[in-house]
């Protein structure tokens, strides 16, 4: 109970200086975020548009895909906030940085996975949930039940999240590239903005099972409106379980290869 | 003339070394055109015609302008924007060559790498998914599909140059770059082909310089004739006039104004 008050401690301190850093230049965090927005919003318009005018889309509404993807957003800016680190974890390997965080007295991937959160991937994030919770309220037509299995199958794709951006670590420590194994893992999980049934096999098959893009982003829509069975819900709970054991496996093996590249 | 072949070959030889990078890149592109080619196989699962439309139109729109992108955005112009905050363009002032002429002879590698990787991409996908695809069988059109996408590569030339040259007066150069990664990416008509949208946005985009870097050329092969052309045909030149003399404006106020300790 100590310890964990204790990374609490460092958690929150990482935190500050993350949000010191990020808010050095007012400009550069304005503009980011002016252009996340940008973005999102011109998705929500095209998915809008284009329902609109289909009817339907592999046999889900306007605001049902509409959901999916402020869903997916959901996940993805929660995963950006939490990971930030991540993305500068190449420099920290190939300067000889990563050492000096070896020999600290707490769990190193507090500090290269978390390393503190990133207060505008945060801000977007809570602009995300009241919009999805607006939009859920909206359509009126979803129990509490099936709410809650809604929330519970998000924390389920952060788990996922976590253990990609742990596989992540390790290749990066075995290869010293992060930039494009991180930008394929946005990629595919950017085939979740959609739900999964518009792709064919043996596409949807890959998507879900092989990269669980599916179970990360399309799962928790899916049972939201019913349309997820108990059994892929359980079997989407067992993979995340499975998949994060073998990152975290694969995380101490690229540990064990480590050679201080820089040092 | 030797010079700038040998700064082709240079170029290519850099491409050989990291050549896993490459590969990635490529990787991410491809997956990319996936994700598109599925959204509109799914739109038109029950559907003959949308928006104007064929399903066969539609797919021979994903597929070109993945090509026609992967040679007009593939650019390696924001290392400018480094060389000038570093103090390294300087070291190209002195040098017997063009500085516009180096990173066009390098831009010309980087494109013909992508477009070759590009239609081997398409190909693998046609050969696996069997795509009913428009043919056009006009030279006419051909001539202006290629005499289009070179100054679709021009304007984009010049755009990305602009927002290097930021750096002249700005250390913030990657906010503005990836706002204009969004804006290219939505009106350029990389996810949708612009015609789809609403008359009046559609006429608005047009007066911008981003339908004209891959759009307007994939659309004349898809049968834009006789005075559409010659409209479309006049308003690219304009663009490429207007932004080769904002840069050679901006490149030379930036100039004027620049210094760097140190070197």
């Amino acid at each position: 109970m100590k310890k964990l008050r204790q990374y609490l401690e460092i958690f929150y301190l990482l935190s500050k200086y993350s949000f010191v850093t990020s808010t050095q230049s007012n400009v550069s965090f304005v503009l980011f975020f002016i252009a996340k927005m940008i973005r999102f919003a011109m998705f929500f318009f095209f998915i809008y548009y284009l329902v609109a005018n289909t009817k339907t889309l592999s046999g889900y509404s306007v605001d049902q895909a509409l959901i999916f993807f402020v869903t997916f957003n959901i996940i993805d800016s929660i995963s950006q906030a939490l990971f930030r680190e991540v993305y500068r974890f190449r420099q920290m390997v190939v300067s000889g940085e990563l050492n000096s965080v070896l020999v600290k007295p707490y769990p190193i991937l507090l500090r290269v996975l978390i390393g503190g959160v990133d207060p505008m991937d945060l801000l977007i994030s809570v602009c995300y949930i009241v919009l999805a919770g607006y939009m859920i309220h909206a359509t009126g037509a979803v129990s509490v039940f099936s709410g809650f299995v809604y929330i519970g199958l998000i924390l389920n794709s952060l788990v996922l999240a976590t253990a990609f951006h742990i596989a992540v670590l390790g290749f990066a420590i075995i290869t010293t590239d992060v930039d494009h194994s991180i930008l394929i893992y946005r990629d595919l999980t950017s085939a979740g903005r959609f739900p999964l049934e518009i792709y064919r096999e043996p596409l949807r098959s890959f998507l879900t099972f092989v990269v669980p893009v599916g179970i990360m982003m399309s799962y928790p829509s899916q049972a939201l409106f019913g349309t997820l069975s108990l059994l892929q819900g359980s079997i989407g709970i067992t993979i995340s379980l499975v998949v994060i054991c073998v990152s975290l496996y694969f995380w101490k093996y690229s540990l064990r290869k480590y050679q201080s590249w820089g040092g | 003339m030797a010079l700038y072949l040998q700064i082709l070959s240079v170029t290519l030889a850099e491409y050989f070394a990291y050549r896993l990078n490459f590969v990635l890149w490529r990787l991410r592109s491809f997956f990319s055109m996936v994700i598109r080619y599925y959204l509109w196989l799914a739109v038109y699962e029950k559907a003959g015609t949308l928006f104007g439309y064929t399903e066969s139109q539609m797919l021979t729109y994903v597929l070109l302008s993945t090509i026609i992108s992967g040679f007009v955005l593939s650019t390696r112009t924001p290392d400018i924007a480094g060389q000038i905050l570093h103090g390294d363009v300087i070291n190209f002032l002195l040098k017997p060559f063009s500085f516009f002429g180096y990173f066009m002879s390098r831009d010309f590698i980087d494109k013909l790498l992508n477009v070759a990787f590009s239609i081997i991409e398409v190909f693998i996908l046609m050969a696996l998914l069997k795509p009913q695809i428009y043919i056009n069988t006009d030279p006419g059109a051909w001539l202006a599909l290629g005499a289009l996408t070179i100054l679709g590569c021009i304007i984009a030339f010049n755009i990305n140059l602009l927002i290097s040259f930021i750096a002249f007066w700005s250390p913030e150069v990657w906010a503005p770059r990836f706002i204009f990664f969004i804006l290219v990416l939505f009106f350029s008509g990389g996810f949708f082909p612009l015609d789809i949208l609403p008359v009046k946005i559609y006429n608005l985009l047009l007066l911008t310089p981003f339908p004209y870097f891959y759009f307007i050329p994939t659309k004349i092969y898809l049968g834009y004739t006789g005075f559409e052309l010659l409209g479309y045909g006049v308003a690219t030149i304009f663009w490429t006039v207007i932004t080769s003399y904002i840069v050679l404006f901006v490149w030379k106020k930036g100039l004027r104004g620049y210094s760097f300790y140190g070197r």
